[in-house]
C-alpha cells in the first residue's frame, strides 16, 4: 500500500507535464481504432468491400454462362450480351459500394456516439479535460480510416479483376474516381456521425443517414444544372471519372469544395450538439 | 486552510421543476465533505454541475478563487453513480486511457494505472475485460480512473449505495485512505457513511441546503440531552406512564417557559424524553417514579444522535 | 461470341472470392461461439452464417450480438 502510494506521488500531476490537446486527440483516435480492431470491424468491413469489388467484374464476365446454366432457356438460344467496357464495370462497382457498401459502413457506425452516451461511459470521458471537438474528431478520423481503407482495397480488387477479365483501365482514372468517391463516402459518414450525436436511437440515425444521402444524390442528379456543385453530385462525377468521360471539371471542383465545407460544418455542429446535450440533460 | 471550491447561489431547474434552488457551500482543501440527503433532494444534480456535466441555471462555482474556464476539469476526479466503461477494454487499459485523457504522458499514465489498480484491489483482474467485472469491481475501477491524474478534488456520486455489504466495506476503507491525500466530496443518503468518513456535512432537502458545517460542530451544537425510561409491563406502571406523558405533553404544548422537557414520546413499556436541564428533569422524573412506586427497569441519560438530527432536518 | 469456359481457368479466378467468403464465415462463427448473448438463438445464427453467402455473416456482425 505504502509503496504504491509513493509511486503515485512521484508520477502525479506535478511531475508529468500535461500533454497538449493534440496528443489527447491522437490518444482518442488510437482508442477508436483499437475498438474497431477488437470488434473485428477492421477486418470484416474491408473484406466485404473487397468481395463486392471482386464480384462485380467476375459476375459480369460469367453472366452469360450463369444464364446458360440456369437452363430455363429453350434449346439453341444464343445468348448475346455485349461485354461491357472495363470502365463501365468499375462504375458499376462504385454503385455497389454506394448501396451495399454504404449500408455496411453506416450500420457499423450508427451507434458510435449515441451508444457511448446511452451506456453512460460518455459521462466519465467528457469530464476529462478534452474538448467535444476532439472527441467528435477522433470518431470521424476512425470512420474515415476504415471507409477509405475499405474503399481503396475493394476498388483496387475490382480494378485488378476487371483488367484480368474484361479490359485494362488506366490507373490514373481509377485513382481520380477513387478520390472523388471517397470524398462522397466521407460526406455520408459525417452525416452519420452528426445524426448519431443528435438522435438517441442508432437505428433512427442509420435510417436518417440513408434518407439524407439518397435525397442529396437524387436532387443533384435530377437538377444537375442547379445542384452540380453539391456533395450529392460527387458519386455521379466519380462514375464519369472512372469512364474517363469527365464533362465539367469546374463543377467537380465546386462539388469537392462544397463537400469539404459541408463536412466541416457537420463536424462543428456535432461537437456543439455534444457539448450542449452533455451539459443540459 | 484554503477554500478549494466555493458554490454560490447554485440553481438548476428542469422546465418548471427546481431541482436545486440557490445553494451555497464551500469545500476546504484537505477536508472530506458529504452531501447528505434523501433521494430526490438534488444531490446528483449538484454533483453533476460541479463536475461540469450539467450547466447551472444560475449561480457560480469558484475553484481555487477562480471561475472555471474548462481548466478546472484537470483538478477534478469524478465517479458517477453507476459508472459504465468500455466493456471491450481491460481494467488496466481503461485506467491508462483515463490518465492519458487527463493529460498524463504515456509512461506516467501507465505507471499510475499499475499502481492504482493494485491499490484498489484489482491487480488480479486488471487484464480481464471490464465486461466481466462485478458491480463492486466496477466501482473500484471507477475510483482508479478518477484518481489517475492526482485530482485536487475527488467527486463521488453515491459511491457505496449500490454495493453489497462486502463491497461497501472495501470502498469505504479505500476512501478512508484517500482522504489523507486529497479533498473529497461525496453524496450519500446514508448518514452512517457520512459520519464514518467526513469532516464536514452539507445536508440537503428538496433542492436546498438544510444544514451544513463541520460534523463535530453540528454534533455539539445540536446535541440534546435525552432520558430513556423503561418500566415493567404491569397495568399500574403502564397507566402511570400514560398519565405522566400526558401531563408532560400538555406542559410542552402550553409553551411554558419553565417546562423542563422539549419532547416526549412513548413506546410500549418506556418513553424517551428530550430535556432542557438534565438534573432538574431527572429529579422531577425520579420523584414521580418513587411517589407512584413505578417498577423501573431502566433509566438512562444520554444525548440525541446525529441520526435523530438528520431525521428531524430532513423530514420537517 | 464468348470464349469457351474451362474449369481450370475458373479456379484461380474464383478461389480468392471463396477464400474471403470463408474467412468472413469463420470470423462470424467464432464470434457467435464466443458471444455471451446473441439476438435470437445461437443455432439459428449458425445456420444463417453458414447458408447465406456474404450477407449471413454481415447480418451477424451488425445485429447478432447483444452488448451488455
Amino acid at each position: 500500500m505504502n509503496d504504491s502510494a509513493k509511486t503515485l506521488n512521484v508520477h502525479g500531476r506535478f511531475e508529468g507535464r500535461a500533454t497538449t490537446g493534440w496528443v489527447r486527440y491522437v490518444v482518442m483516435v488510437q482508442k477508436e481504432v483499437l475498438e474497431l480492431a477488437r470488434s473485428y470491424k477492421l477486418l470484416w468491413v474491408p473484406l466485404v468491400f473487397i468481395l463486392l469489388g471482386m464480384m462485380q467484374p467476375v459476375s459480369t464476365y460469367y453472366m452469360p454462362v450463369i444464364l446458360e446454366r440456369a437452363g430455363s432457356l429453350p434449346e439453341g438460344t444464343v445468348i448475346d450480351i455485349p461485354m461491357p467496357q472495363g470502365a463501365e464495370v468499375l462504375a458499376q462497382t462504385l454503385q455497389q459500394f454506394g448501396t451495399l457498401g454504404v449500408l455496411v459502413l453506416v450500420l457499423a457506425f450508427m451507434g458510435t456516439v449515441s451508444g457511448e452516451r446511452m451506456s453512460g461511459v460518455a459521462a466519465i470521458i467528457m469530464v476529462k479535460p478534452i474538448s467535444p471537438l476532439a472527441y467528435i474528431g477522433s470518431k470521424w478520423t476512425a470512420m474515415l480510416l476504415l471507409t477509405w481503407g475499405s474503399l481503396t482495397a475493394g476498388y483496387l480488387g475490382s480494378w485488378y479483376y476487371t483488367g484480368l477479365l474484361i479490359g485494362e483501365v488506366p490507373l490514373i482514372d481509377v485513382c481520380r474516381s477513387l478520390f472523388v468517391y471517397g470524398l462522397w463516402l466521407s460526406m455520408v459518414m459525417v452525416i452519420a456521425l452528426l445524426l448519431s450525436t443528435w438522435l438517441r436511437s442508432p437505428a433512427a440515425a442509420a435510417f436518417a443517414t440513408f434518407g439524407g444521402a439518397l435525397v442529396l444524390t437524387l436532387l443533384a442528379h435530377l437538377f444537375p444544372a442547379f445542384l452540380g456543385w453539391t456533395p450529392g453530385s460527387l458519386s455521379g462525377y466519380a462514375y464519369q471519372l472512372a469512364a474517363s468521360s469527365m464533362e465539367d471539371s469546374k463543377m467537380l471542383g465546386y462539388a469537392v469544395a462544397s463537400t469539404l465545407v459541408g463536412a466541416g460544418v457537420c463536424i462543428s455542429l456535432s461537437a456543439a450538439l455534444l457539448s450542449k446535450s452533455s451539459t443540459d440533460e | 486552510m484554503t477554500t478549494l471550491l466555493q458554490v454560490m447561489g447554485l440553481s438548476k431547474s428542469f422546465g418548471a421543476v427546481n431541482a436545486v434552488n440557490g445553494i451555497h457551500f464551500s469545500i476546504t482543501e484537505g477536508h472530506c465533505a458529504a452531501l447528505l440527503g434523501p433521494n430526490g433532494a438534488g444531490k446528483t444534480t449538484t454533483i453533476r454541475m460541479i463536475a461540469g456535466l450539467l450547466r447551472q441555471t444560475a449561480g457560480q462555482l469558484i475553484f481555487e478563487g477562480k471561475e472555471p474556464g474548462g481548466k478546472h476539469r484537470e483538478l477534478i476526479g469524478y465517479l458517477p453513480q453507476t459508472p459504465s466503461f468500455y466493456n471491450w477494454m481491460t481494467g488496466l487499459e481503461f485506467v491508462v486511457y483515463a490518465g492519458r485523457l487527463s493529460g498524463l504522458s504515456s509512461a506516467a499514465a501507465r505507471k499510475n494505472a499499475l499502481a492504482l489498480v493494485e491499490r484498489v484491489g484489482l491487480a488480479g483482474a486488471a487484464k480481464r475485460r471490464i465486461g466481466s467485472y462485478s458491480g463492486g469491481m466496477k466501482q473500484r475501477l471507477g475510483l482508479a480512473q478518477a484518481l489517475t491524474h492526482q485530482p485536487k478534488l475527488l467527486i463521488l456520486d453515491e459511491p457505496v449505495s449500490a454495493l453489497d455489504p462486502l463491497g461497501r466495506r472495501e470502498v469505504l476503507e479505500l476512501l478512508h485512505e484517500l482522504k489523507q491525500e486529497t479533498t473529497i466530496l461525496f453524496s450519500t443518503h446514508v448518514l452512517h457513511d457520512a459520519e464514518e468518513l467526513c469532516d464536514d456535512v452539507i445536508i440537503m432537502r428538496s433542492g436546498q441546503v438544510a444544514l451544513q458545517g463541520p460534523l463535530e460542530e453540528i454534533r455539539r451544537k445540536h446535541r440534546k440531552l435525552t432520558m430513556e425510561l423503561q418500566i415493567e409491563n404491569d397495568a399500574a406502571s403502564r397507566e402511570w406512564l400514560s398519565s405522566y406523558i400526558h401531563n408532560v405533553q400538555q406542559e410542552i404544548d402550553s409553551s411554558n417557559l419553565s417546562c423542563l422537557f422539549e419532547a416526549a414520546e412513548q413506546h410500549q413499556v418506556g418513553a424517551r424524553f428530550t430535556v432542557k436541564d438534565s438534573d432538574a428533569a431527572r429529579r422531577h422524573l425520579v420523584e414521580a417514579l418513587a411517589r407512584h412506586q413505578v417498577k423501573v427497569t431502566k433509566l438512562e441519560l444520554g444525548h440525541s444522535s446525529l441520526e435523530d438530527l438528520f431525521m428531524e432536518v430532513v423530514s420537517t | 461470341m464468348n470464349e469457351p469456359f474451362v474449369l481450370a481457368d475458373l479456379i484461380p479466378v474464383l478461389a480468392p472470392i471463396f477464400v474471403i467468403q470463408l474467412i468472413l464465415m469463420i470470423i462470424a462463427l467464432v464470434l457467435c461461439a464466443k458471444a455471451e448473448r446473441t439476438r435470437g438463438p445461437k443455432w439459428v445464427w449458425v445456420i444463417v452464417i453458414v447458408l447465406i453467402n456474404i450477407f449471413g455473416p454481415i447480418a451477424f456482425f451488425i445485429g447478432g450480438r447483444r452488448s451488455e
